[in-house]
């Protein structure tokens, strides 16, 4: 299965100033989160992306997206209705081809050789199905995730078959439901906010998108349901990733980035000189 | 191998479910003990928890009721003081190991055995609570609870509907929960005991029903009568409102969520820790509430969270607090999004989920309740089956069934909507007004299970099949069929299982409503626990209405007559009740103006004036002004009732009967007694402490000189004196009758003499009309009179009088005097000191992990209000026969001489020279010729009746003190430890040789007739005798059908202390047990039974 394209989404309201947020890599360049991520993908073979931009971004997104303005496309979403309509409108983007799904506020370090993106997609190259990447999950992290919960692949570290997929459980309910061989107790497969999507996703998405009474449908709605129409695997793979929208969130991922980069050594004597700085000025009780 | 071990662990029904006794009944104490060896090995290595339960069941069994009676009498051995510390401290498995110890050196004996018997009996249902707790632990849904240890960790968010303002209010919107109640078809021999229903699944069924009530003549309608209310507050605190019990508080930190007993809001707490909002696993951690609600429901929030049970009474067997716990789960889960549905009625997994946790709160709230109660959450008629543990479950490998049962709800096949309409038309459901813990009941329910008693085992069969009969009568919608069916449960398998689950007033109801309408009347139904609070009546439709009001006077009428023997918490009521199809619903209420039932507001407003109004939350202000407008707009209800909550109402003081200075003056109070004692008693120079003898008395065990055996020894020549004693009319009994058996009913105040608390010969019986039985029956087989006296207080005259009255004198034709007590004394609130050294000082019982909690933090709870109404000062603040007390027995005989009864008696019956003395719960002393023989030829004054001690025989007992024997009272004692040196008990009973007395106290019988010199002498003697300060609980009734129970302080003279006196000579003579064993408390009334001595009482009877 070959996938070509991405898609990122950053119509959040709230959160679509963070993809413009200015960061310095690992090499020591400043760059904008977006950028980070965009290369990410060049990095894994993808040739084309779409962001998904609330009103009035474009400018501020074209000029964060660096040099590679030709192979980025943008879409408006024109009003706040959520995070699957937002993947539905890439549609026309996406076409009937599986592709890469990034958020737009998250940063994604491998530690690996091979960066997130791409341990992903060659995990889904090769079973050809949608892959969602996800990572062990304590159950007070629950209110912020979407939860994955299946049975390992045999012979295959970290990788499993998804039965079932809840956004943001109640522990009550993960406890019930999504309970997941070989983790420790509390913890779950939480999603990484990296997928593999492959048409039947936004067939599903089309369908989880009618008005609901409770409350209006998301991702994992969708794919909470694609086990029974196809296979469906997540993948635990050698990362971690960086949420920006939490608080403090923009300062750990720079801190996570220059500490695996070049500079690494210059921001720990840095953060030594300022912790010292700090346990002086405490006064001795 | 051993063949009680191969009962226990066979796979054959046949051999598992024999009985204890097949095997045991007849067999000798060598052989006993070696079962008993066997069994204690096998409980220590069977790595199975029911193998071990059921092992350590037999050998409480063997201890309390086999062994015994093969024990040669003359092995008086003692309990060692170090096993007994071990018990207290639920160290049982150490405890038996001490016992073992003893027994290896000092062999069986019947005190050892008492020890054994309890040591086994606890920690059989230590393993069974503990595995209880294990499974509810275990349940999926709830674990997470237990893991979260930090506020921050906080997993579970308020759901966002509840956050957003409405439109037009700008009020957040409330959520309100509807639940039914449960109503037992079949009553299930409960078999809904969770030990029950996970080692007997198949075994444990149940049927029962979702009703919406009414009471009769007060509501014009039915409906659910939970309601419960939730909504976000703008205040960072939990506010928990119960507007049934007039309660509110708001909980600032986490421990005080947990602090169950400190008000009585212990339920909502309950239901906020097991819907996990602040899950158990944050017990004992000291962050604020607003740290986990700033997480939960957002900065600056909270929550408010109020219940309100339309005024059903406690008691009613409907389960009402389970189905109000699983109500308020239900809205806390919905609200936090364990449950999908923000309103409508829960679907099948919502339910379980909601059964769990209301387990689970149960549990946590100290409280039990069986697997079917919460009931109420489901809809319609279920079936509710114990389920078979399969692969997966916790509870697989471990017991043969689930924690959580199955529930069925019964189609229109199992039962068509006619059925249900007959038996609406055919059922009266009433509360008879009685609230009893029915906490022992389940304990016997269990043994029994364990122990198959062929009878017990029998019944409960047969009420599994009753259930499948009515289910057929059900279909076929014959309610005459089953009225018939309940009838037959209640009054044979039910009965048979536990003889307890009736009383006097159920059957003399049933027996009334028979009298009445005949076989108009289709049958009675028995609403779990036991009989005497919520029960069912089945009469013809058409005389249904007609029987349901007859029934309303009726019910009164009973209670009337025996409201000073049995403990009414409050009048009977009727009610209306309609079976409810929905379960617990929820409504979602936005742009609500008052949202909350009219007597929150009633009871939270005037609280709420106190502060300025620009001090309140803004949601707060808002709200006064809206409930303002509504007062003004109309005349609603709100507006009534707030008006009667904050200005006073003109006191009835004909309907609140006698004040208690009345009563005070009635009975000739001394109050410059009371003052001089209420002043010794703040000053410290009376109180507990200092009943207690010097330290440094020589407080020895008697030698065997002391006393005179005669258990063994037949003494033909005794035993003709006293029966010629008794023939020349030389003897009189006197049966102390002042007491209201404080321990007996914790402190409901009814008259222990009167209390009907067993069936002789086929009718409840009292202990008055016991002793009267064996009075008759010594009468008539030695063909003498014995003169009878019943001795009584204020508290207990009048109704001891009429009782005799309307019995006629229980049909005891001989001479029969009542002695009136003059001496009352009034209760004080206890000094913090006392309830100190009770609680912490003196050796308690340590309850269950959680029970102990709860009871600490109610101690907590009573310290703060004694200290609040006053250390020492008068309790009044209750009925005025609550705030009295009588003034201890030793009283009682000099009571007989100054009112002249002594004086009568020795009138009438010029050849009295003896009395018999006793208590009014020492139900074997009779007038035993023997016994009094051998008073005669002793030649003493007093004759005092010991028996060896069991455990439970706490209280002191005879002992040498500095030389000389003398009875000790345990209040007296300097230390616990030298009462188990002690190998005699007091059973209180004495015999009195009447001229020795009063010339002892400086008396003739001449000077009877003067009143002046018997006062003098009884002074002068009572000055002699030391006061004991004691605390005892007194209930405080409230509300509908609520107790509180309260320690107080009152002070007693006892008997036993006129051992102490040098010129008054004593002998000790050493009864059987069955003699002089006493009944203080109702959970010893089973084994009393069990054991044999309640055929031996009766063989002592003529009736």
């Amino acid at each position: 299965m070959q996938i070509r394209n991405a898609v990122i989404t950053a119509a959040a309201p709230g959160q679509n100033r963070l993809p413009l947020q200015q960061l310095v890599d690992r090499n020591g360049e400043e760059k904008t989160a977006l950028q980070l991520i965009l290369e990410q993908c060049w990095s894994s073979g993808i040739e084309d992306v779409c962001v998904v931009i609330s009103p009035g971004d474009e400018g501020a997104f074209r000029s964060a997206s660096g040099q590679h303005d030709g192979q980025v496309s943008f879409i408006t979403q024109q009003a706040p209705r959520g995070y699957a309509d937002a993947l539905l409108l890439t549609r026309p983007f996406t076409k009937e081809a599986p592709f890469l799904h990034l958020v737009g506020d998250h940063l994604y370090l491998s530690e690996s050789d091979l960066t997130c993106a791409a341990q992903l997609l060659a995990i889904a190259s090769d079973a050809e199905c949608a892959v969602s990447a996800v990572q062990s999950t304590r159950e007070n992290n629950l209110p912020y995730f979407g939860i994955a919960s299946g049975r390992p692949v045999p012979n295959t570290k970290g990788l499993y078959e998804v039965e079932r997929v809840s956004e943001k459980p109640t522990p009550t309910y993960a406890e019930q439901a999504l309970v997941t061989p070989g983790l420790r107790s509390g913890h779950y497969l939480g999603f990484f906010g990296m997928h593999v999507l492959t048409p039947q996703v936004m067939q599903l998405l089309e369908e989880a998108a009618k008005p609901s009474q409770t409350h209006s449908r998301t991702l994992s709605d969708a794919l909470n349901l694609l086990p029974s129409r196809e296979r469906y695997l997540a993948y635990q793979l050698e990362g971690h990733r960086c949420n920006l929208g939490v608080k403090y969130g923009l300062l750990k991922a720079q801190l996570a980035i220059g500490l695996s980069g070049r500079d690494r050594e210059v921001i720990l004597s840095e953060l030594v000189e300022l912790l010292s700085q700090h346990v002086q000025k405490t006064p001795v009780s | 191998m051993n063949s009680l071990v191969d009962l226990i662990i066979s796979d054959s029904d046949s051999i598992r479910n024999q009985s204890l006794e097949s095997i045991c009944a007849n067999l000798q104490s060598s052989d006993l003990l070696s079962h008993a060896d066997e069994l204690d090995k096998f409980r220590r290595t069977s790595g199975n928890l029911y193998h071990r339960v059921r092992a350590l069941f037999f050998l409480s069994a063997i201890h309390r009721y086999y062994l015994p009676k093969t024990i040669p009498g003359t092995q008086s051995g003692k309990i060692p003081f170090v096993g007994y510390q071990h018990l207290l401290s639920r160290r049982f498995v150490e405890a038996i190991d001490q016992f073992l110890d003893v027994q290896a050196t000092q062999g069986p004996s019947d005190g050892l055995c008492s020890a054994f018997a309890e040591a086994y009996h606890q920690l059989g249902f230590q393993t069974l609570a503990d595995q209880v707790r294990k499974s509810v632990r275990t349940v999926h849904g709830n674990q997470w609870m237990f893991r979260l240890g930090h506020p921050a960790d906080h997993p579970l968010r308020i759901r966002k509907e509840l956050l957003k303002r409405g439109s037009k209010s700008q009020a957040r919107p409330t959520l309100r929960e509807e639940t039914a109640v449960r109503m037992d078809f079949s009553h299930s021999a409960w078999s809904d005991i969770f030990f029950l229903g996970m080692d007997f699944p198949q075994g444990a069924r149940v049927l029962n029903a979702s009703i919406d009530l009414g009471v009769c003549g007060r509501d014009t309608t039915t409906k659910p009568p939970i309601e419960t209310y939730l909504r976000v507050i703008d205040e960072p605190i939990f506010r928990l409102v119960s507007v049934d019990l007039g309660a509110s508080a708001e909980v600032h930190s986490i421990s005080e969520m947990f602090d169950f007993a400190r008000d009585h809001l212990g339920l909502l707490k309950a239901a906020v820790v097991a819907s996990g909002i602040v899950p158990p696993g944050l017990d004992g951690s000291n962050q604020s509430m607003a740290e986990i609600l700033a997480l939960v429901v957002g900065p600056g929030n909270g929550i408010e969270l109020v219940s309100q049970i339309n005024d059903i009474p406690k008691g009613s067997r409907l389960a009402v607090s389970t189905n109000l716990l699983g109500s308020l789960i239900a809205i806390l889960m919905r609200a936090t999004g364990q449950i999908d549905s923000l309103d409508g009625p829960l679907n099948e997994q919502d339910r379980q989920l909601v059964g769990a946790r209301a387990i689970l709160g149960e549990w946590i709230g100290g409280s039990g309740g069986g697997w079917q109660d919460s009931g109420g959450v489901w809809p319609g008629i279920k079936l509710i089956e114990g389920a078979i543990a399969t692969e997966g479950d916790a509870e697989f490998g471990i017991s043969r069934g689930r924690l959580m049962p199955t529930h069925r709800i019964l189609k229109e096949s199992d039962a068509p909507a006619s059925t249900r309409e007959k038996l609406q038309d055919s059922l009266v459901l009433v509360h008879g007004g009685m609230a009893q813990n029915v906490g022992p009941i389940l304990e016997m329910v269990t043994e029994r299970y364990l122990l198959r008693s062929e009878a017990e085992w029998l019944g409960r069969e047969k009420a599994i099949r009753i259930l499948d009969e009515i289910m057929i009568a059900m279909r076929e919608g014959d309610i005459r069929r089953i009225g018939q069916l309940t009838t037959h449960n209640f009054q044979g398998p039910l009965q048979t299982i536990i003889p307890w689950a009736t009383n006097r007033f159920t059957d003399l109801v049933i027996e009334t409503c028979r009298e009445k309408y005949g076989d108009r009347f289709w049958g009675f139904w028995m609403l779990g626990g036991m009989s005497g609070g919520g029960m069912g009546f089945l009469f013809d439709p058409e005389i249904k209405k007609q029987a349901q009001t007859w029934l309303a006077d009726t019910l009164i009428n009973i209670k009337r007559q025996l409201a000073h023997s049995l403990p009414f918490a409050m009048d009977p009521v009727v009610y209306d009740f309609k079976i409810n199809d929905r379960g617990t619903s929820a409504e979602f209420l936005v742009d609500n103006h008052a949202p909350m039932p009219e007597k929150y507001y009633a009871l939270m407003i005037p609280k709420q004036l106190r502060k300025p109004l620009r001090d309140h939350s803004r949601d707060r202000q808002s709200e006064l002004e809206q409930v303002g407008q509504a007062c003004r707009s109309d005349q609603s209800d709100t507006s009534r009732l707030l008006i009667d909550s904050i200005l006073p109402r003109s006191s009835n003081l004909a309907e609140s009967g006698q004040s208690l200075a009345e009563v005070l003056n009635e009975c000739g109070f001394d109050r410059q007694q009371h003052d001089v004692i209420r002043d010794d008693l703040r000053a410290g120079r009376i109180g507990l402490t200092h009943n207690r003898l010097a330290a440094n008395l020589a407080i020895t065990d008697v030698l065997a000189s002391d006393v005179t055996d005669m258990r063994f020894d037949p003494n033909p020549d005794a035993t003709k004196l006293g029966q010629q004693a008794i023939q020349n009319s030389e003897v009189a009994v006197v049966t102390l009758a002042a007491g209201v058996g404080s321990r007996w009913t914790q402190g409901a105040g009814v008259s222990k003499a009167l209390h009907p608390f067993y069936k002789f010969a086929g009718k409840h019986r009292s202990f008055l009309e016991v002793h009267l039985a064996k009075n008759r029956r010594t009468t008539e087989s030695i063909n003498g009179t014995i003169p009878h006296v019943v001795t009584t207080s204020h508290l207990t005259d009048t109704a001891i009088r009429n009782q005799l009255k309307a019995d006629d004198q229980f049909g005891f034709t001989g001479p029969l005097y009542i002695s009136t007590g003059k001496s009352i004394g009034l209760r004080t609130v206890p000094m913090v000191r006392d309830l100190q050294f009770l609680w912490e000082e003196t050796s308690q019982q340590v309850l269950d992990e959680q029970q102990q909690r709860v009871r600490e933090s109610a101690r907590q709870a009573l310290t703060a209000w004694a200290k609040q109404a006053g250390e020492g000062s008068d309790y009044t603040d209750n009925l005025p026969h609550q705030c009295i007390h009588p003034v201890g027995h030793w009283y009682e005989v000099p009571n007989l001489i100054i009112n002249g009864v002594l004086k009568q008696m020795l009138t009438n019956h010029p050849s009295l020279r003896y009395l018999m003395l006793h208590n009014i719960d020492t139900l074997g002393a009779n007038v035993d010729p023997l016994m009094l023989g051998q008073h005669i030829i002793q030649q003493s004054t007093l004759s005092f009746e010991v028996i060896t001690r069991r455990l439970e025989d706490r209280g002191g007992g005879l002992a040498r003190v500095d030389g000389r024997p003398r009875l000790v009272e345990g209040l007296a004692m300097p230390n616990e430890e030298a009462e188990f040196n002690l190998t005699y008990y007091n059973s209180m009973t004495t015999w009195i040789e009447i001229d020795r007395l009063l010339d002892a106290m400086g008396l003739s019988r001449g000077d009877l007739d003067n009143p002046n010199a018997t006062e003098n002498a009884v002074r002068s003697l009572s000055k002699r005798l030391p006061t004991y300060i004691t605390l005892k609980d007194v209930k405080k009734r409230w509300g509908n059908g609520q107790e509180d129970i309260y320690p107080v302080a009152q002070f007693e003279k006892l008997w036993g202390d006129m051992t102490t006196l040098p010129e008054i000579d004593c002998q000790f003579l050493i009864a059987p047990i069955h003699r002089g064993q006493q009944l203080k408390s109702q959970d010893q009334l089973d084994s009393w039974k069990r054991d044999g001595t309640a055929d031996y009482i009766n063989s002592l009877c003529a009736w």
